[in-house]
């Protein structure tokens, strides 16, 4: 008989699973919302509130009865999370430059690559990104203070500064773009998001910095673009223009939301904007794939740097599915089906007794198994859908009546049932169903705490956080990784000028008092 | 009977309506109003809260004037007849559509907005390359070359355009 | 006024270097591109329309795709666009499921086919396969084994969307394939990946229901609202994009160990990456972000307001008609919002709302939108961006597809172009071009999907020198 297989993390991951201390129980007197913020600090409700399961657990009930023993330790061996500050980083030796304020594209660009083990230096003017001003509603309770200099910062600046050094440069003076010049000779990549012409105007643009540093890979991101009849504005006081732009200009926008026929338009029933800067998120993924790209053309081949451009109405255009196509082919202009997908069918999501139910499964195979899972409950169902001759064609299931009698039938199922049970009767049939999660669920949800997908990090600026793990963490050789979350700014400042350019204290100080850093 | 409402009414001729009125998710999980048989045109009271039916469907003495018709309706025991969306009447036209007409079906098209040809249409010739293989050229004048004259006649006559 | 400033600050690191090798410009047509407007230099370096006589950044990669529906097959997209070489594999008569995928059922093309002539392939597969030769290959086939182990040993990485353990099952999994390439580089896209709900299936819409985003989009439950699924398959795609990141980072570690990797991702997480502020405010503060509609939780005016009037009010288009009457406002800073209080002839609410801080409120955001769309209700969609522009202000219509089609910008950019697709005929490009320009490697587009197995002759014969008598005999029996 086969040796039984076992789950056991090595001795050197232990301490990083030391369970959390449990706290002594305090009595508190609340009298107003401000007595209740620190009872939610991490250290005296922990997360997560129940524990995952254990490797045992899952080896036991999910990897064994599929046969996956084998199969499922080889995965948890060589790509647990926990194993990924055990192993090398990919970009390990590459240097970039994050300059920019406001957006969320070049930032997010710069954490894939920072996550992946790149140097990032967040280059900010003195007064700091105004993006570490901005908190929800303004309530500024929900800032982080630093430890040390009790300087709130917001919470989406701090997200998405990880593992970055931040430096200070003012780039309106001649030797804060003198600088610049010198951190760029040296740099591999720059990641630019300032509104166009910004860096040009001050010679600090790729065809200036390009005579320096030939090998220098280049990328600027914006809204629109930074050339062309609907370039990136700034507003005649200074405001430049920011996500959801993005998503408005390339029809992203008007193609989403609830139709007024399902939904009155008083109601919601209007084309709606992604909740997050979604535009700004796929154009800094491009930015990302676009450097490594073209380091890996100046590595491999030509030793030559170039310019990139990313925009977020464009890249967001670049996986607008087929929209522009369709136009083309028929002159349909997409119009919006609330939850419902109106190419796949069951692809959507409807509510059901305690919230929203997803269920997707568009092939026969799919299509006839969630149809057996309602049945058991419903024998309606199979009557009025398995029955349909209009229904046992793929194609024609996309239909809007189709669409429309598939989910009436389908909630009248999911209103009796709340969303645990509906993935569990699902799942056993192998339908890819999931509940619409709140993110306190999302952060609960087993296998996501499992993984995790949201993790922990103790900072030492701004104390424990929660954070959504990198999805690209999960890899044999170099994962992506966070190492640190937030940076007080120009924290880095005497480091990388000291590295970099050569500046000791004495000349720093007298840099900071003419306002250049 | 609740997201559907299955209309059991007895007609003049004796028969049994028998149509089955879809009450979509979005639009009723919470609704009050009145909502008529796209078949037979019955009114039906109908409070619903949650998805569930909390009053109703209560027969309307006939000539009440519904608030609103279902999108699609269906006949499962007759064959189904259906009363797809926007039947004058009968059921609710749906407005937010991509075009000013809806199918629901295939569109063949042989032409793209610009004139240009479009492999659109169904039914074409048999791929004759070995194990299903295809080459690289659309080889219209031959396989279809009724399409490959109408866009020369389109070309002539200015139809087709680079945009 | 480079040479001025470069002079000042390089002269001393660059003093034992030869003149001609110093910074600055070389040559008369250096001096040009100088000084030329930085628009025009943009325009002239990234040379739309020209990409083809420039080379691609990934040249010499191969890659393999056995992939499904958006959200694997994007990740080898951006390498096939990038110039990698790409073999997408489906199941011999059958295909990617994607291919029965039409909007309403109405939108089809039907390629040559020599199994089904009346089913086409829907315009929703569109974009998500471009560039790749496409061969038919049944693996559950003893047969068939040793022509994929020989294909994984010709090539730099594959890309697998399989549910987990079924590759491993068939003996193609990362474990067996480091033995036969250890530079191999094998990805595993799907929805959750080893743990708990290692067995759950997924598509892009689960990871926008599952894991948050669908939580924060779409209006206010106590405005009437419900959580509201992106018009795109967007986490298919987005979550694609950010497996080509790790691939392309694994490519550059390749470069110094000669090592190849496994990479695990999963799509529904990739969804909790997007939150934003989220994670960190429930981890802290126990505060769950909700949905806020078309405005800005954080900044305030950024939003998106309905006007009276369409302006196409009689087209017989729905979309145009009834639908082109919104517009997106910006005017957060404090001198913009004061503008725009006075362009709508309301400075009392900027008495009333002076600083960001007041504005951004919840209350205020109701209040100053309410006021806002007061206003544009006697107006047009064009009007009301031709008022705020005028005043200085930061505005923009909410386009449709036909306007984005229509865009000189897009067009001027080569963002959106037409293409004569070998296969499908003419069709409207609005991908490839627009991942963002390259100006020495751009990415480009040759054609889109190709048949089930159109390639099937020229990958196994030619490239792997199967006779064609065999390749015709597996082809009867359905092994490719």
């Amino acid at each position: 008989m086969a040796e039984e297989i076992k789950l056991t993390l090595p001795p050197e991951a232990e301490y990083r699973h030391r369970p959390r201390k449990v706290q002594e129980v305090k009595e508190i007197e609340i009298n107003s919302r401000e007595d209740t913020l620190d009872l939610n600090h991490p250290d005296v409700r922990p997360w997560p509130v129940t524990p995952a399961p254990s490797p045992d657990w899952v080896m036991e009930n999910l990897y064994k009865p599929r046969h996956a023993e084998e199969f499922g330790k080889w995965c948890e061996d060589n790509l647990r999370k926990d194993y990924a500050h055990l192993k090398p980083e990919a970009l390990q030796g590459y240097r970039v430059l994050e300059v920019g304020t406001w957006k969320e594209s070049g930032p997010f660009a710069c954490s894939l690559l920072a996550e992946l083990g790149a140097e990032v230096i967040k280059v900010e003017p003195p007064g700091g990104d105004p993006l570490r001003k901005l908190t929800p509603f303004g309530r500024e309770e929900y800032m982080l203070k630093d430890t040390y200099t009790g300087e709130p910062c917001g919470l989406a600046f701090i997200h998405e500064c990880r593992n970055k050094y931040s430096i200070t440069l003012n780039l309106d003076t001649e030797e804060g773009q003198e600088m610049f010049k010198g951190l760029a000779a040296s740099a591999d990549v720059i990641v630019e998001y300032y509104p166009p012409g910004y860096m040009d105007e001050r010679g600090l643009s790729y065809r200036y910095l390009s005579k320096i540093n030939p090998r220098l890979v280049y990328a600027w991101t914006g809204e629109v673009g930074q050339w062309g009849p609907w370039k990136d504005e700034v507003s005649k006081f200074g405001q430049p223009m920011l996500d959801p732009f993005g998503m408005v200009a390339c029809s992203w926008v008007h193609n989403t939301g609830f139709p007024p026929d399902l939904l009155p338009r008083e109601m919601g029933g209007n084309p709606t904007r992604s909740g997050p800067w979604f535009a700004d998120f796929t154009a800094g993924e491009q930015v990302a794939v676009s450097v490594l790209a073209a380091l890996y053309w100046r590595d491999e081949f030509s030793g030559e740097g170039q310019f990139i451009e990313v925009t977020s109405a464009e890249a967001l255009m670049d996986i607008l599915d087929f929209d522009i196509t369709w136009y083309g082919f028929n002159a349909s202009i997409k119009a919006r089906t609330g939850s419902w997908d109106p190419n796949l069918n069951q692809y959507a999501w409807n509510p059901c007794r305690d919230g929203y139910m997803m269920i997707g499964g568009q092939t026969d195979r799919l299509w006839y198994r969630i149809g057996m899972c309602i049945e058991r409950d419903y024998p309606e169902f199979g009557r009025l859908i398995g029955e349909d001759p209009l229904l046992k064609e793929m194609g024609a299931r996309n239909a809007l009546e189709a669409l429309t009698k598939t989910y009436t039938l389908t909630t009248r199922w999911l209103r009796n049932i709340c969303r645990y049970e509906a993935e569990q009767k699902l799942l056993e049939y192998e339908v890819a169903a999931g509940p619409v999660l709140f993110i306190d669920e999302v952060s609960e949800f087993p296998h996501f705490k499992y993984r995790p997908w949201v993790d922990t990090i103790e900072d030492e600026h701004y104390g424990t956080i929660l954070f959504s793990y990198p999805p690209d963490g999960y890899q044999m050789r170099t994962p992506a990784r966070v190492k640190w979350l937030g940076r007080p700014l120009g924290k880095d400042n005497y480091e990388i000028y000291m590295k970099y350019l050569g500046i000791d204290q004495w000349k720093l100080r007298e840099l900071e008092e003419k306002g250049v850093v | 009977m609740c997201d559907i409402i299955w209309c059991k009414k007895v007609k003049e001729d004796g028969t049994v309506c028998n149509t089955v009125n879809y009450l979509d998710p979005f639009n009723f999980w919470n609704w009050e109003g009145t909502i008529a048989c796209a078949e037979c045109g019955t009114v039906y009271y109908i409070h619903m809260i949650q998805g569930w039916m909390y009053r109703g469907p209560e027969e309307q003495p006939p000539g009440t004037k519904p608030d609103i018709l279902p999108v699609y309706a269906d006949k499962p025991l007759e064959g189904y007849v259906r009363y797809r969306p926007g039947v004058e009447g009968r059921t609710r036209p749906y407005l937010c559509l991509p075009r000013d007409i809806y199918l629901g079906v295939p569109d063949p098209r042989r032409f793209s907005i610009r004139g240009y040809p479009v492999r659109g249409w169904p039914n074409q010739p048999p791929s004759t390359g070995i194990a299903g293989s295809a080459g690289f050229k659309w080889e219209i004048e031959k396989l279809s070359p009724e399409v490959w004259q109408e866009f020369l006649e389109k070309k002539k006559k200015g139809e087709v355009r680079d945009w | 006024m480079l040479i001025k400033q470069g002079k000042k600050g390089l002269d001393k690191k660059f003093e034992r270097i030869p003149l001609e090798d110093q910074p600055g410009p070389k040559s008369q047509e250096e001096m040009d591109e100088m000084k030329m407007p930085y628009e025009e230099y943009c325009r002239k370096v990234f040379d739309v329309g020209n990409e083809f006589v420039k080379p691609t950044a990934l040249k010499g990669i191969r890659w393999l795709s056995t992939t499904m529906y958006i959200f694997t097959p994007h990740s080898v997209t951006n390498l096939a666009e990038l110039g990698a070489e790409v073999i997408k594999i489906e199941m011999p008569r059958m295909g990617d499921p994607m291919r029965h995928t039409s909007p309403f059922n109405e939108a089809y093309v039907y390629p040559l086919h020599d199994t089904r002539p009346m089913t086409g392939t829907g315009v929703a597969c569109f974009n998500a396969n471009v560039n790749e030769y496409y061969i038919s290959m049944d693996y559950h086939r003893e047969e068939i084994k040793e022509a994929f182990y020989t294909l994984v040993r010709m090539s730099d990485g594959l890309t697998q969307c399989y549910r987990p353990g079924t590759f491993d099952r068939w003996k193609q999994s990362y474990r067996y394939l480091q033995e036969i390439n250890p530079r191999f580089i094998s990805v595993w896209g799907g929805g959750f990946g080893y743990g708990p709900k290692i067995w759950g299936g997924s598509y892009d819409i689960l990871g926008q229901a599952h894991a948050g985003l669908a939580s924060i989009t779409g209006f206010h439950e106590d405005f009437g609202g419900h959580p509201t699924k992106s018009t795109n398959w967007n986490i298919d795609w987005y979550s694609g994009t950010q497996i080509t990141v790790a691939i392309l980072a694994a490519l550059l570690w390749r470069r110094k160990t000669g090592l190849g990797t496994k990479i695990e991702f999963s799509q529904v997480q990739a969804s909790t990456r997007c939150l934003e502020y989220g994670v960190p405010l429930y981890g802290r503060f126990g505060i769950v972000r909700q949905r806020w509609g078309n405005w800005d939780t954080q900044l305030c005016v950024h939003g998106i307001i309905i006007c009276g009037k369409s302006d196409y009010p009689n087209d017989k288009n729905p979309q145009l008609r009834d639908e082109a009457r919104y517009v997106m406002v910006s005017a957060f800073n404090d001198p913009d919002f004061k503008e725009l209080c006075n362009v709508i002839k309301r400075p009392d609410l900027y008495e009333k709302y002076k600083t960001h801080k007041q504005r951004v409120e919840a209350e205020a955001q109701v209040e100053i939108y309410h006021e806002l769309e007061k206003w544009a209700a006697d107006k047009s969609r064009s009007e009301v961006t031709r008022i705020l522009k005028d005043a200085g202000l930061l505005a923009m219509p909410v386009y449709n597809d036909k306007e984005v089609y229509e865009s000189p910008h897009f067009r001027q950019r080569g963002t959106v172009r037409w293409q004569a697709d070998p296969w499908y005929g003419d069709a409207v490009v609005h991908s490839t071009y627009s991942a963002g320009l390259m100006s020495k490697t751009p990415r480009r587009k040759f054609w889109d999907l190709r048949p089930v197995g159109g390639d099937n002759v020229k990958i196994y014969h030619e490239l792997l020198g199967i006779p064609l008598s065999t390749i015709k005999e597996w082809y009867e029996k359905t092994i490719i």
